[in-house]
This record gives structure tokens, sequence and C-alpha cells, in this order.
């Protein structure tokens, strides 16, 4: 590698930089800026009293005692010191990990294959589209209902089809063993729908000339899926990655719906203790502190998975 | 014989009327001097409502082309506006209504509620506008009355209760050779394994004391108050439940889970369609009193059958909750929001309220009317309203009550020791009462 060397010698006077001139916009410059300000400025105001503000409100508001009915009193660090000696929120950071842990890659890897099946010009191919990407458009607290009855020990499906093959049926969400696998199947099989779908739009603008010419090299299909689709789809794989982690951390409502948080917190997560601390304790500034650690947990995780799929790239 | 009903039923209704009609007009005159007491013909104005009761089809209607034509009559000049929730999102409701200051003018809430939104400044006394609590006390028994109270002021006015008690069915008990619900605890166990059926593979086809159909926290009152136990010390400064009582409360309930084999985890829910009362799947059980409206849409003639009884250890177990109807601080129109309130709690209201929903009326008088003539268990529970106990105490109690579950879940799978189990919880307590 070359190195420039500087010459020695008397020390040179340089002469003062020159600052390019102030470019002036022209009339109609300048209405097209205006105009574009115009056209961004509800999307602004939007963001900014529906977003920003909440969320600087949320950052000072994990500092004070706020029980909504009476004004912020400032404590400090006291509600983050409280969250780390907490088992509570321990037990819910942990099962959230689990969670996540769990659902992403399994249901990514599921749809991945669905999306790669789905576009291989199948009969009935928008028929099987549409009935992957359903669970997506139902609301969650539907879908949670119908796997409701199918968990029910007594009268529920799964129980009934593992009877068929001689398997003992279980308490799915009463059993502190089972309660939280079965979160992790609804949340995997929901998460499906959406991932295929943008999977599916990422194959088909993969060049079928790549195709061709490893077939040409003899390349078996296994080999082309994984040296040309896999790495053909990481823009996708990273977007899917994203946001399959921001999801995973914000589920809500299956718990809800499904366990509650049991039994014994077997099932609870970050997300349900701030709606514990804020709607059932009416302890705002806590879930606001709460909300924040999940924040750092989510850009963190967020990193993390930009990393992992750039680092080929 | 219908006729004969119906009018039986106007009689003591109209009878029931005219005693709260009569016992409002005592109030207002008793607070005559007040400018500010709600005057019939001179109230106006627009007020909500917000409800968790009422709700779904049938309660919409009760409501909205019943009650309030009826009290538009009386007030022609005042609207309400109704907003209907659950007692899921009751909580919510509240928390954004005060965060945004649009508290409606009157809400219903449940018992233990009001203690904590009474401190917080959201809730009017009641007896600004003539209601005090003597008055009510000619209506609705001390412990009735005591759960819309606090700090000496009145901030609810009962309208229904909920209550828990035992429930049995005296066929299979028959069957095993019984004639009676158990009188004490060990006849409690020694019935319940009797009367547990399980398979040739040990899966259990029917629990002898169905415990888990019931929200855990619930059903440890239950048996809490049957060991004569207490949620809170005297002046609810302090968590009770961690005493002998309580420990020995959940330790029965553990052991009957794990020692006794008497019920699987995971056996029932809360969640269950049809409760195991009713479809033979359990012999005894902790239960709502609106089963008994449940039995009857399912198969009256099993209605014979479920025996109601009170729990009974050295105390005797039956809880109540219930739903109060109160008052916003910061009611523009109090007179209006204080005249809808005292008519949602009248007899006729109330009445109606309670059978839509099968539930206890609040109100002593209503103890003759057909409809709780005609319901066992609403009448069982009216009849021994003066052994049940609430829940709720401190201020605080809204905080806590949702940390009772898994602390009771946590004993009942063995995850912990009874005792630890309610220390923990207690410690718990007492730093959200402390706080």
């Amino acid at each position: 590698m070359s190195r420039t060397e500087t010459p020695a010698g008397p020390t040179q006077v340089l002469p003062a930089p020159v600052r390019p001139p102030k470019r002036t916009h022209s009339p109609a410059e300048r209405k097209l800026r205006r105009s574009g300000w115009l056209m961004v400025l509800p999307a602004l105001l939007h963001i900014g009293l529906w977003t920003a503000i909440p969320v600087v409100a949320t950052f000072a508001l994990g500092f004070t005692d706020y029980n909504v009915f009476s004004p912020p009193r400032w404590i400090g660090l006291d509600n983050y010191v409280e969250i780390v000696q907490d088992p509570v929120f321990r037990k819910a950071t942990w099962n959230t990990i689990q969670y996540t842990f769990w659902t992403v890659p399994v249901s990514m890897f599921i749809a991945l294959v669905i999306a790669v099946a789905l576009n291989q010009g199948l009969r009935l191919q928008k028929w099987y589209r549409t009935a992957f990407f359903l669970p997506q458009v139902t609301a969650t607290v539907a879908i949670a209902m119908v796997w409701l009855w199918i968990f029910n020990p007594q009268q529920g499906l799964l129980n009934a089809f593992l009877g068929v093959f001689g398997i003992p049926g279980q308490a799915w969400l009463a059993d502190p063993d089972w309660a939280l696998w079965s979160v992790i199947l609804v949340g995997a099989w929901q998460g499906i729908g959406i991932k295929m779908l943008i999977y599916i739009a990422a194959l088909q603008n993969v060049d079928e000339s790549l195709y061709e010419a490893a077939s040409v090299d003899g390349a078996s299909t296994v080999r082309k899926f994984f040296a040309i689709t896999v790495p053909m789809l990481k823009p996708a794989t990273f977007f899917v990655l994203v946001i399959s982690i921001i999801n995973a951390f914000q589920v809500f409502d299956q718990i809800y719906v499904l366990t509650d948080g049991g039994p014994a917190n077997a099932t609870t997560m970050m997300t349900y203790e701030v709606y514990r601390s804020a709607f059932e304790e009416f302890r705002m500034g806590m879930a606001s502190a709460q909300s924040v650690v999940l924040f750092f947990f989510l850009l963190f995780m967020t990193l993390v998975g930009r990393r992992a799929t750039r680092e080929d790239s | 014989m219908i006729m004969k009903s119906l009018t039986r039923r106007r009689v003591a209704v109209t009878a029931a009327l005219s005693t709260l009609a009569l016992g409002l007009a005592a109030c207002s005159s008793g607070s005559s001097d007040d400018a500010s007491a709600p005057l019939e013909g001179e109230v106006s104005g627009d007020i909500t409502l917000l409800t968790p009761i009422f709700e779904g089809t049938a309660g919409q209607k009760l409501l909205e082309d019943e009650l309030l034509p009826k009290f538009y009559e009386e007030y022609p000049d005042v609207t309400v506006s109704v907003d209907y929730t659950t007692y899921g999102n009751l909580n919510e409701k509240l928390t954004t209504a005060a965060v945004s200051g649009a508290v409606p003018d009157v809400m219903m809430m449940g018992v233990g509620w009001i203690e904590g939104f009474a401190e917080r400044g959201l809730l009017a006394d009641l007896s600004d506008l003539g209601l005090t609590e003597d008055e009510l006390l000619k209506s609705y028994t001390p412990a009735i009355v005591d759960a819309g109270t606090w700090d000496g002021g009145v901030y609810a006015v009962p309208i229904m209760l909920d209550t828990r008690f035992g429930v049995a069915r005296m066929d299979l008990l028959k069957e095993a050779g019984y004639d009676a619900p158990p009188q004490t605890w060990d006849e409690l166990v020694e019935m319940a394994q009797a009367l547990t059926v399980r398979d040739d593979k040990g899966t259990l086809e029917r629990t002898g004391f169905d415990i888990m159909s019931l929200d855990s926290r619930q059903a440890f009152e239950t048996m809490l108050f049957s060991a004569d136990g207490d949620l809170f010390d005297d002046d609810d400064t302090a968590p009770a439940f961690n005493g002998p009582e309580g420990t020995s409360a959940l330790q029965l309930m553990t052991d009957l889970v794990n020692e006794y084999k008497v019920e699987d985890i995971g056996f029932s829910s809360t969640d269950e369609a049809v409760n195991p009362l009713l479809n033979g799947r359990a012999a005894m059980g902790i239960a709502h009193n609106n089963l008994w409206t449940q039995g009857l849409e399912a198969d009256p003639e099993m209605l014979d059958n479920l025996e109601p009884f009170i729990i009974q250890g050295d105390g005797q177990g039956m809880f109540f909750g219930g739903t109060l109807a109160t008052r916003s601080a910061t009611s523009k129109n109090p007179e209006a929001a204080q005249a809808l309130l005292e008519f949602l709690a009248s007899p006729d209201a109330a009445l109606a309220a309670n059978e839509q929903r099968g539930n206890v009326p609040a109100l002593t008088e209503l103890l003759d009317s057909d409809y709780v003539q005609g319901n066992r268990f609403v009448q069982f529970a009216m009849e021994n309203l003066d052994v049940a106990k609430r829940e709720g105490g401190p201020a605080e109690w809204l905080e806590v009550r949702g940390d009772f579950a898994p602390a009771v879940e946590s004993a009942l799978l063995g995850q912990k020791e009874p005792q630890d189990a309610l220390d923990d919880l207690a410690g718990l307590v007492q730093t959200a009462i402390d706080r």
C-alpha cells in the first residue's frame, strides 16, 4: 500500500479556504420547496403529535410516580431500580425473549418454505396464499378465541387429535410447562402470513436467469435454494426479521385472551406488565419506565439483527 | 296463575318503588335547605353514563328502551349518553377518562373500586346532594353500604351483587350416600374425595369439588372467609390474608388438588363454556349466583339437583362483589347525574338490571320480589348476606388485586408453599399500601 509523503521544507502558507458562494434558490425552486414542506406537514404533525410527544413524555414519566389522578412526582431512577428488582418483570422479560426466540426464526423459516412453494406456480396458488395470509388479517382476539377452544383440555381439537395416536392430552394453557409453548405456537402460526407475503414479493424480483445458469451447471434444487434464493432474499430477510422482532416483543392480545399472563405468571410478557402497571395498578410512571426498557430491548435486538444480516454483504 | 303472579309482582314492585321514592324524598327533604339538592323538573343537562352492566343486546335494550324512557318521563330536560364497557375494560376507560378530563358524570364500578377512586378525588360525595349513610342503611345491609363509603363519605349506591358460595349436585351426592352438603371442612374433603371419579388411566372425569371454574382470587377469598379470615386488618393498613386462617385456606385448596387429587390443574377454567356443575363434571364447587340463570337456559330440569350451601370452616364462606353507581366529582350537571344514579338504584330499575344478569339485588326489600323468590340461588344469597364478606378495603386494592391470582396459582401448582406464596403477596400488598 502506498503512502503519500509530505515533502520536508519550509512551512507553506496555505491560502484561506474559499467558501463556495451561498446558493440562491430561484423563485420556482423556493415554491417547490414550500410545496414539499406543505405536503409533508400533515405527516409531520401526525408524527409529532402522536409519536414524538408521547415518546418524549414516556421517557420523562419514567422518572416519576404518576397515578393519573394526581400530578407526576419526580422520583429519579426509583422505577428502574424496582424494575430490576421485580421478579415478575424479570420473568416477563425472559418470557418475551423466549417467545421472540422461538416465534421469529420458526415462522420465518416456515414462511420462506411456503413462499418458495407458492412461487412455483402450484394449482390453487391464490387460494393457498389467501389461506396462509388469513390469520394476519384476522383480529388476534378472534384467533385467540379459536385457539382457546383448540387448547381446551376436555373438548379441544388438539387433545382429540393427539388422542387418535394414543398420546395423552395436556392442560395446554393451565400447565406452566406447556402454557408458554402454546402461546408460542399461536404466535408462530399467526406470523407466517405477512412474512410469506413479503418473501413472495421478494422472490418475484429474483432474476430467473440465475436459476437457469445454475441449472445449466447442474445445480440441484436444494443447492439453488441455498446458493441463489436465500442470498437474493437477504434484504427481505432483514426486513422480515426486524418487523418480526418488533411484533414479537409487542405481543399482547393473545396473552390477554389466552392466559391473562398465567398460570402463575408463566406467560406474562413485557407488554402485558406495562398494561398491568398502567391500567390495573394505575402506575403510569412505572408503565412508562417499563416501556423505556422495552424500547431499548427492541433497539438492541434490531441492531443485532441488522449486524447479523449485513455481515456477509 | 300467571295473572296472579304478575299482579303480585306488580304490587311488590310498586310497593318497593314507593318505599324508595319516599326514602329519596326524605333524603331530599333532609337537606331541603341545600339549594343544590335535586328537584324534579328543575334538573337538566347532558350527562354521560359509563356502565359495565347493561352490556350486550339484551342489556342495551333494557336500558335504552325500558329504563331510560322512564327516567326521561321524570326528568325531561336531562339527556343521557351511554358508554357501554365491560369490567375487563373499565379500568382503561376510567384511566383514559381521568387523563383526558372527560370523566363520565355517572360511573358504575365494582365493590372494592370505590375506595381507590374516592381517595383520588374522582368521585363525588353523594351526601352533598342528600344521600346519606343513614338513609342507605334503611334499605341495604351494613356490609353493602360499607362497600360504597370511604373516609366517612358516601361515594356509591349499590345496584347489584355478585355472590360466590358452595353449590352441590344433590343427585350425585345422593348416589354416593350423602343427603346434605358438607357442614365442615373435614366433611368437604371426605365428600369431595368420595365424589371424585377417575377412569382406569387415572384421567379425571368428575371433580368432587371444583375450584378451577372461578377466578383464583375469588376462590381463595371464599375459602379465606370460610376460615374466618379477613383480607386486611381492621383499619385496612396491613394485609391479614397471610395469617393462620389464610394459610389454612390456601393449604386446603392446595391439598384438594395435590394431595386429595380432587381436581386436576386445567380440568376446568373461567373460560369454560358450561360450568362443570351443570354438566355433571363436578359434584360440588364454588359457584357464582348466576349459575342458576345458566342452568335455566341450559337444562331447567336439572336445577332441582343444585343445592347452594355456605362453605363452613371456622367461619362462613360467602363472598360478595357487585356493581355500584357513582357520580363524578367534576360533573357539570351534578343534580342530573345524581338523579340518574338514584333512578338506576331505585327498586324498579335495579330489579330489572339484576333480573337481566341473574344477579342479587342489593336492596333488602327486593327479597320479596317474584324474581328473587323464583331464583333459588339469588334468594339464598340474599338470605345469607349477613354472613357474606366483600373484597377490597384499602384504597390500593385495585393496584394489588391482580397479584392475588398468580400467588394462589403458584401454591396450587406446587411452586411455592401456601405460607410463602401468601407472605410474598403480603409483601407486595404492604409495599403498595405504604407507597
